[in-house]
């Protein structure tokens, strides 16, 4: 019952956070080239079920999503395959330049452990406090469901709010008159 | 148009200091990078390119990824060779360099000039090579130089374990006449994975290079159209002697086969039949070779006369017959002392053809056939030399 209250606290105060991210940023590690990230961020692409980013040389995949303003990150939603999904998640705010060499430099803000119920389709709640002031977020999938080789998303969806501050790139240069 | 970041790794071991490929290895080296530099930058503006040494006292990063053409081109100047060549430091170095870049769309790619032998097991290498391909970094090799050691191996191992959709590639470059540059740009390494700029691409590269080895001596960018021709010409005719090769191997197997189903009894009279059908193929195909033998034959020959026919035309006006004769006399003479000429002799039309091209020597006159069927009949020099100097003097 107590998750039942989470989970509808979370659609209640927060919102999709679609469409802070900023995309010229966005870069994913260990994608396949053929089936990248876009396929379960973008809108419109992580809603089609037949479209997956997945995994390449190995299980493991390091997301970084920029932000295109401060936001309050809140809770996360994956939704994959219950047998590639993703099984651990680190995420890291505000570290840029990561790589997989030096995931284990830093402890994660958070860690998650999905389980199957997880993914299809139930928001997970984060250490809120931890995520008070993101510019970026970081995803490190660790590993999956079954220990496969390849790991499969459909969808990730991260909601928040955002502080209040000015969105520098939407600004405008006047034009003297 | 890919956007990229490259990291270029130059071999400045002492190896380099080897004059196989001209002028040095390391010089060869030094022109290739600074094409492929000129290449890169000029397919995407935004394009960088960085340049790291792997030998010397250590691996050295001498410009981070830029694309300031002039930066790059020179610390190329006063590069000291000396030292070993550390294949695997220089590889995760350049990936450390694309890993820092500004631009996060720029695609990452490390190209490696490897001109000494690789120390590294193929297990390290291969371990390089997968970490590679996790952090979405291509590779391409350029193989040159010191080949002992089982290198070819070794690069094309890390080559397979970085390879992701075909975006890497190797290049084997043997010393020979080419330079360096010339050999790889025609490669993917300057033409890209193939797409549709490929060729745009390779040939800005050729322009700064300001011109050099072309296919067929023709500038493509001058004349794209007999470029084109060319080219297709030429690939149609390497398609049709292919062709004619295989036709000729084929056959070849069919006999083959023909003269081991030849016991099968059932099979007997077809078989006859296909062997005196492809006996008869035989024949003819021995003929036409007979024919382009002896016409090889009578090359030499043939130029004999026609140098005699110059030495004819060097002569005073006042030259008679007789001089014609002799001179006609000692080339036959020579020519007859070959026994393989007395065959090209025999041949009617090819002497009779040689006879025309002669001034003053009328083919058709009765005595110079008279003088042909003797040569036919006897093949006896002394005896067509008599011959044929009377018919000159009758003249």
């Amino acid at each position: 019952m107590s998750t039942e209250s989470a989970s509808t606290a979370i659609t209640r105060n927060q919102v999709d956070l679609l469409d802070f991210i900023d995309w010229s940023g966005v870069e994913c590690l260990n994608q396949n080239t053929s089936h990248s990230v876009v396929n379960a961020l973008k809108q419109g692409y992580r809603e089609d079920e037949g479209l997956k980013l997945e995994s390449d040389a190995d299980e493991q995949l390091l997301i970084c999503i920029p932000f295109t303003q401060v936001i309050k990150l809140h809770s996360m939603l994956i939704i994959g395959p219950e047998e590639d999904g993703p099984r651990t998640v680190k995420l890291f705010a505000n570290k840029e330049h990561m790589g997989f060499s030096n995931v284990s430099d830093y402890p994660p803000s958070d860690t998650v452990v999905f389980t199957p119920e997880h993914l299809k389709g139930k928001p997970v709640a984060l250490k809120y406090v931890k995520f008070q002031s993101v510019r970026s977020l970081t995803i490190f999938i660790e590993e999956n469901q079954e220990g496969a080789d390849i790991t499969q998303v459909q969808k990730i969806v991260l909601y928040g709010s955002t502080v209040e501050t000015t969105d520098m790139k939407g600004l405008k240069k006047i034009e003297d008159h | 148009m890919v956007l990229e970041a490259t990291m270029i790794c130059i071999d400045n071991s002492e190896w380099t200091r080897n004059g196989d490929y001209s002028p040095t290895r390391f010089q060869a080296q030094a022109d290739a990078v600074n094409l492929i530099c000129g290449a890169k930058t000029q397919s995407n503006p935004e394009n960088t390119v960085g340049i790291l040494t792997m030998a010397g006292k250590g691996v050295r990063v001498l410009v981070t990824p830029t694309s300031d053409l002039g930066k790059i081109l020179a610390c190329m100047h006063g590069l000291e060779v000396g030292g070993e060549m550390n294949l695997a430091a220089g590889i995760q170095v350049a990936q450390l360099a694309l890993k820092h870049r500004q631009n996060k769309k720029q695609q990452q790619r490390i190209i490696v000039f490897a001109g000494s032998p690789v120390k590294y097991d193929k297990k390290v290498l291969e371990t390089i090579g997968k970490k590679l391909k996790k952090n979405s970094v291509a590779l391409d090799i350029v193989d040159f130089g010191e080949e002992g050691d089982e290198k070819p191996e070794k690069l094309e191992a890390l080559l397979a374990s970085v390879n992701n959709s075909d975006s890497s590639h190797i290049v084997h470059v043997p010393a020979g006449p080419n330079a360096l540059s010339d050999v790889l740009i025609s490669t993917p390494i300057f033409t890209g994975d193939g797409e549709g700029g490929g060729s745009g691409f390779a040939a800005a590269a050729a322009a700064a290079s300001g011109g050099g080895g072309y296919d067929f001596g023709v500038d493509p960018n001058l004349d794209p159209e007999l470029a084109l021709a060319l080219r297709v010409s030429m690939e149609e005719e390497r398609a049709r002697q292919e062709a004619a090769a295989k036709k000729t191997a084929d056959e070849a197997a069919k006999q083959g086969g023909e003269s081991s189903n030849s016991q099968d009894a059932t099979m007997t009279e077809n078989v006859a039949a296909d062997d005196v059908k492809g006996n008869d193929q035989m024949d003819e195909e021995t003929a036409l070779l007979q024919q382009a033998l002896s016409m090889s034959m009578g090359d030499p020959s043939s130029s004999h006369s026609g140098k005699s026919t110059g030495d004819v035309d060097m002569m005073d006006a006042s030259t008679d017959d007789q001089e014609l004769a002799m001179a006609l006399q000692m080339s036959v003479e020579e020519s007859a002392k070959d026994t393989e000429m007395n065959k090209v002799l025999g041949d009617q039309s090819f002497m009779s053809s040689i006879l025309a091209s002669l001034p003053g020597v009328d083919p058709n006159d009765p005595s110079v056939k008279d003088l042909l069927a003797s040569l036919q009949g006897q093949g006896e020099p002394q005896k067509k030399d008599e011959d044929q100097s009377k018919e000159e003097e009758k003249k």
